[in-house]
């Protein structure tokens, strides 16, 4: 049998034919070259590895993708039905190339630059690649060897954004097999606030593949509202790696919401390296078919007097597989540490499975720390009182189920976002006769 | 209205309720007291149709129709209100959500168009000074939070709005002080009307004192044993149920 990395050679090859940015600055020319060696060494992460165990990337490393992708036909009129939020600047990409004439960027107020990835290369080059490790999984390599697009948010020091910045990733199914691979770069300077919603969606259930690194950068006194909506075909591999280095003060409240996607994998990680700074984690994956969501996250308290909260929710139907594994890792001079992480989940069916670890690494003697993980079905007595109103079967556990889901939500400050949200997942309930 | 016939049910293969008669009329109300295991909140729970139940003998019509042959839902929506004992808590799920839904199902069985927002929630603000409950409560997940007296008051909101042919009252007084027990029982009291029946299942006297049946039926063992006006009530009060017992079950 191949290995995996032999299998992933054809991604490889691509880097050299490819027309990818940045070919005449040195600097980064080193940094894919870097990625390149790296992945002939390790490929693709197989099974056998750890954070792997469950969730296999042989149909993936199997699928022949192309990265050269046709034009598209999405059109304004779409991108408003697609787009999660109508009163936002947006930035458009349509099967892996940004769409000018889409997005919504004429009217930034002073201080915020929102650019495509592709446009802001000497301006990311500071910080590029400096949250995640090149090493750890293979497929930040390869994203880093064929990242092209994406998108750069930048926040001058004392700006407070007014409106959400959405990041609208289209696949449109015009190029069949596709694969993409961004990187998008979220700089807030120092007292700056911002929301930036990264949203992916696919048009059509075609095959493709999604390789996304997001990279979240936040200064002293900063805050950010980071949502994540993937909505992509139930056909799509979806990986996305999304890792923030916080400094002191600095607030990240990040959302994390998988509905869609055959194989999503998502790795958050969130290091908290100033004091009071603070994340809030939180996520819902919501599956149904035979899809396969993997969600891996890691905090690291790394110095004195820093807080995190994470709740991630899980909704398994039919034939799905749900992975869920937490760590928040307090290291030794994180006294005074304040953590909790808890994961749930609702099983509505036989055929489906979850594997869920939370799991905490204290090395520090002064801290609160609390952890756990749930796992149940719809109660019986809640579903019961429902019917008892008059609300029919399949509308009561759909109620239930919502109210199970939404409650990832609750943490969210602004009413648009969490009712857009809220909106979306409602949408993906089973719908009842009108009652 | 309602009638039920030798009505006997099973739970996990025991025998819980082994003979049940009873014939209640439009506009009457009937207490049914009992000591505890007696089979009162099975018989409420079969009524209304709960899973878990076996029918073994007998039968149940309401208005005409088997009502054993019907889902829960369908029952609630042809007039059968069982307002709980142990009222549930949703959270995530708004009280004014629930109302608007159960309503609309109603309406809906009925033939009648959806109440638009503003008719709807002039309809939820009378009925709430009904129960004496706050508007803020309408906005709370169900139940979520409330205290023991709070949740009976928002069963008694619930079948004001939806204006039920038969309630069936599970132990409402349970759980309840003095003055919540008065607001419930008022609500209860403004509800009673010639066209609704109501069956209260209580195991205390003390809430007939509030709420004036027409008829007492004393169950036990899983039977009628006993059946009279509201002096019943009193005399079990004061003899206590082993005075039943004692007599046997009615001929």
């Amino acid at each position: 049998m191949k290995q995996l990395n032999e299998l992933a050679t054809p991604f490889a090859t691509v880097a050299e034919s490819s027309d990818l940015p940045g070919q005449d600055l040195p600097w980064l020319q080193a940094l894919r070259q870097r990625a390149l060696t790296q992945f002939s060494t390790a490929g693709l992460p197989a099974k056998k590895q750890e954070d792997w165990k469950y969730t296999s990337l042989w149909n993936l490393s199997q699928h022949p993708f192309t990265h050269q992708a046709v034009e598209s036909t999405v059109d304004a009129a779409q991108v408003e039905d697609l787009a999660l939020l109508d009163d936002a600047y947006r930035l458009v990409i349509v099967d892996g190339v940004y769409v000018a004439t889409l997005s919504q960027l004429d009217d930034l107020p002073v201080g915020l630059t929102v650019c495509p990835f592709s446009a802001s290369l000497d301006s990311v080059k500071q910080q590029l690649g400096q949250q995640v490790a090149l090493d750890k999984v293979g497929l930040t390599a390869l994203n880093t060897l064929l990242m092209k697009e994406g998108v750069m948010v930048h926040v001058a020091a004392d700006t407070v954004v007014d409106k959400p910045i959405e990041l609208l990733v289209i696949n449109s199914g015009a190029t069949a097999d596709l694969a993409t691979h961004l990187r998008n770069m979220i700089v807030l300077d120092v007292n700056a606030q911002a929301t930036v919603v990264e949203h992916y969606v696919g048009v059509t259930d075609g095959v493709n593949f999604t390789n996304v690194v997001s990279e979240v950068v936040l200064a002293e006194q900063t805050e950010l509202f980071h949502y994540k909506l993937q909505q992509e075909s139930h056909q799509a591999f979806h990986i996305a790696t999304l890792a923030a280095k916080q400094a002191a003060g600095s607030q990240w409240h990040t959302q994390n919401i998988t509905l869609g996607g055959k194989l999503s994998r998502n790795d958050v990680h969130s290091r908290l390296e100033g004091e009071q700074s603070h994340t809030t984690m939180d996520g819902l994956y919501l599956l149904n078919d035979e899809q396969h969501a993997d969600t891996h996250t890691r905090i690291d308290h790394l110095v004195p007097n820093t807080t995190s909260n994470e709740l991630y929710k899980g909704v398994l139907n039919d034939e799905c597989h749900g992975v869920f594994n937490g760590k928040v890792i307090v290291h030794q001079d994180a006294q005074k540490t304040d953590s909790n992480q808890y994961n749930h989940n609702l099983l509505l069916s036989r055929g489906c499975a979850i594997d869920t670890k939370p799991e905490m690494e204290i090395y520090a003697d002064d801290v609160k720390c609390g952890h756990g993980s749930t796992v149940g079905q719809l109660d019986m007595d809640q579903l019961f009182f429902l019917r008892a109103r008059g609300l029919d079967d399949v509308t009561a556990r759909s109620l239930l189920t919502h109210a199970f889901a939404v409650d990832v939500l609750a943490r969210l400050p602004s009413e648009t976002i969490r009712q857009a949200l809220s909106a979306v997942i409602e949408q993906r309930l089973p719908r009842g006769e009108k009652s | 209205m309602l009638e039920i016939k030798n009505l006997h049910a099973s739970v996990d293969g025991k025998d819980i309720l082994k003979g049940i008669n009873l014939t209640v009329k439009p506009g009457e109300v009937h207490a049914i007291m009992g000591p505890n295991g007696a089979g009162k909140s099975t018989l409420s729970n079969v009524l209304a149709g709960r899973d878990g139940y076996e029918i073994t003998q007998g039968s149940v019509t309401f208005q005409d129709e088997d009502l054993l042959a019907l889902e829960a839902e369908e029952r609630a929506r042809r007039g059968v209100f069982l307002a709980f004992q142990y009222p549930v808590e949703i959270p995530g799920v708004s009280n004014i959500y629930l109302l608007k839904a159960a309503l609309n199902a109603v309406r809906t069985h009925q033939g009648l168009e959806e109440l638009d927002a503003m008719d709807f929630l002039t309809l939820v603000r009378e009925k709430l000074k009904l129960v004496k409950m706050d508007e803020d409560f309408m906005y709370r997940g169900v139940n979520e939070g409330f205290s023991g007296g709070e949740k009976k008051r928002n069963e008694i909101l619930q079948m004001a709005l939806l204006e039920p042919t038969l309630a069936i009252l599970d132990e409402t007084d349970s759980g309840l002080d003095i003055d919540a027990l008065k607001t419930v029982s008022e609500g209860v009291n403004a509800l009673r009307s010639a066209d609704r029946s109501i069956v209260m299942i209580t195991h205390y006297q003390r809430l007939l004192d509030y709420i004036v049946p027409d008829f007492v039926h004393v169950l036990s063992d899983g039977q009628i044993v006993k059946s009279g006006d509201k002096e019943l009530a009193k005399e079990l009060e004061s003899k206590g149920y082993s005075w039943v017992h004692a007599e046997g079950p009615a001929a």
